[in-house]
């Protein structure tokens, strides 16, 4: 059913997005808002985060692959991160996927499509797999910002959306895990009943900011699912490649939490 | 191929007439228009003009079946839709949906006619931000009845092609046109920035697909000469943020907060009459939408080329 190996893919696209000759693509991506932003954010990424990385080499130069990882956080600090890492690294611009109320949020909305997230549609999703981006999923969703400090680390609801096109557009999946963010925002309480801007529920967080938690980003190596494209529309495979792609991932956070404890203790 | 065109009078029926004509597979050209005396229309022994009020169901059928027969045409470009956005009522509709529905029926029974091309609008989708950035021809319609009837009169007649695709051994096809941004297109965009000043949504700057003439033109003689039936969406070749198309087109853009606009664009409405609504467009000056063209590059071969004339080349840099 899978295979692991280096993150090559049968279609090969570019390092750096496709835009039109407007110099922004479909979605709104725009390399020289990439840039501002990248560099704007570097004290966050060097000084404050300190973000530090493993196994960035299984993430592809060229081609499309899908990452996926753990999310928490009130807001996608976490996101924001392995965006910033993926960009310096690699120079490729990560497309995150959102959840469907971000295009509701003035100027945040905005922001984010110059910087290459892209609302989660099927349609969205595809064709940025078939023009070669690196696209980052969150099975977890909304339920993992919304997680409750005593079920950091522990993942949420696994949506099994990522899985369904890496079998249909025969792309790796490039497991992640993100050690920090789950303590740098922790939520106090979430209102269920207020829906600001369409949001599922609004989020009390402990403090104002994130607070300056040191981030450990762990890249797995590739997993590759060998299903024929048309078993993408069976429930069985799909969850089954989901629970190989969430213990993966599970793997990789509880490797990173004694890697982190190890170096405390040091 | 001899082909009836609608709408022959307006700009867009005016171009394809004379790319028709420019194209020598093209045997005969029936075009018909409101206008008596079409003063724009190229003078050709291979064009012949009809002045007919297709809402009224006789003179279409008559049209079909007299000098439609008599002619051999075997095509049919029906792009006769009305475009004055602040008009409504009975006879709008007649001229929207009515008289697609005569064409349509009376096409599938007649002898010569086998093509019937229908120019529609990309405006048909639902914008929502829920919906996909990417709209491609599954994407959802809009069916909310609070929509304008220029919208809902397309919704319909839009979909009563769909409804004949495969009932007859009529080959239709629907195109979904991205905003044609020109004088008599029927487009908002081209009204919009018609005021030195364009207000858009404080906090938002959606992506908006635009489509030249030329393209829409060369995607519609495509369609004709394809045996595809079904529904194509058409791209232009340029996506631009609002806010650049404004400033492209030599105009100042002021951010508003959302609720103020509609009252606004009202209040220009009232006082100095232009057609521009902005609750046509409040969704896709918040959300944006991109029709995806790959069927209709896989289908007929189109793939937009053509920029748009743009004023202003980049941010203040006129144009000689």
């Amino acid at each position: 059913m899978l295979t692991t190996g280096p993150a090559t893919c049968a279609s090969s696209g570019p390092a750096i997005p496709r835009t039109e000759p407007t110099g922004y693509d479909v979605f709104g991506l725009h390399l020289p808002e990439v840039e501002r932003v990248a560099r704007w954010s570097r004290f966050a990424f060097e000084r404050y985060f300190r973000v530090d990385a493993s196994g960035h080499e299984h993430v592809p130069l060229v081609g499309p692959a899908i990452l996926v990882s753990n999310h928490s956080g009130m807001l996608p600090v976490d996101a924001t991160m392995l965006w910033l890492d993926v960009f310096r690294r690699t120079g490729r611009v990560v497309r995150t996927i959102a959840d469907r109320f971000v295009p509701r949020l003035p100027f945040v909305s905005t922001l984010f499509s110059r910087v290459g997230v892209v609302s989660g549609s099927r349609p969205n999703v595809r064709w940025l797999l078939e023009h070669g981006e690196l696209v980052a999923i969150f099975p977890e969703g909304t339920t993992g910002p919304g997680k409750s400090m005593a079920q950091h680390y522990h993942l949420q609801d696994w949506r099994v959306g990522h899985v369904e096109f890496a079998i249909r557009h025969r792309v790796p999946i490039i497991p992640i895990a993100i050690i920090g963010a789950e303590e740098s925002w922790p939520l106090l309480a979430r209102i269920p009943h207020v829906h600001l801007f369409g949001a599922p529920y609004l989020p009390l967080p402990v403090s104002l900011v994130p607070l300056p938690v040191r981030f450990h980003i762990h890249y797995g190596a590739p997993i590759r699912f060998d299903d024929p494209p048309a078993s993408a529309d069976d429930p069985e495979v799909l969850a089954r490649a989901a629970a190989i792609t969430r213990g993966a991932v599970e793997r990789l956070i509880a490797h990173g939490l004694i890697a982190r404890d190890q170096g405390r203790g040091q | 191929m001899r082909v009836l065109v609608t709408g022959a009078t307006a700009p867009s029926g005016e171009a394809l007439i004379r790319a028709l004509l420019a194209d020598r597979a093209i045997e005969h050209v029936l075009a018909v228009g409101l206008d008596a005396q079409p003063v724009l229309l190229p003078a050709s022994p291979r064009l012949t003009y009809r002045a007919c009020d297709l809402t009224r169901p006789r003179a279409a059928h008559d049209l079909l079946f007299g000098q439609g027969l008599a002619l051999g045409i075997d095509a049919i470009v029906h792009g006769a839709l009305h475009r004055r956005a602040s008009d409504h009522g009975a006879r709008v509709h007649a001229q929207n949906v009515e008289t697609t529905r005569e064409l349509l029926t009376a096409s599938a029974r007649h002898p010569t006619v086998r093509r019937f091309v229908f120019v529609g609008t990309a405006e048909v989708y639902a914008l929502r931000a829920a919906e996909p950035t990417l709209l491609d021809e599954d994407a959802a319609l809009e069916f909310d009845p609070g929509a304008p009837q220029w919208i809902r009169d397309r919704v319909e007649a839009d979909l009563t092609v769909c409804a004949q695709l495969t009932a007859s051994a009529l080959r239709p096809i629907v195109l979904r046109c991205a905003e044609v941004i020109a004088p008599g297109a029927g487009s908002q965009l081209w009204d919009y920035l018609q005021s030195r000043v364009c207000l858009r949504p404080l906090g938002f700057d959606p992506m908006i697909n635009v489509l030249s003439r030329e393209d829409q033109v060369r995607a519609i003689q495509r369609a004709l000469a394809s045996p595809h039936v079904g529904v194509c969406n058409i791209a232009g070749a340029e996506t631009w943020p609002l806010s650049a198309i404004v400033a492209r087109w030599g105009r100042v853009g002021l951010p508003v907060p959302g609720p103020m606009l509609a009252p606004l664009y009202r209040l220009r409405s009232w006082t100095v009459g232009f057609e521009f609504r902005y609750d046509r467009n409040a969704r896709r000056f918040h959300f944006g939408g991109v029709v995806d063209g790959r069927r209709a590059e896989d289908a007929l071969g189109y793939r937009p080329t053509t920029p748009i004339a743009w004023p202003v080349a980049s941010h203040g840099a006129r144009l000689a």
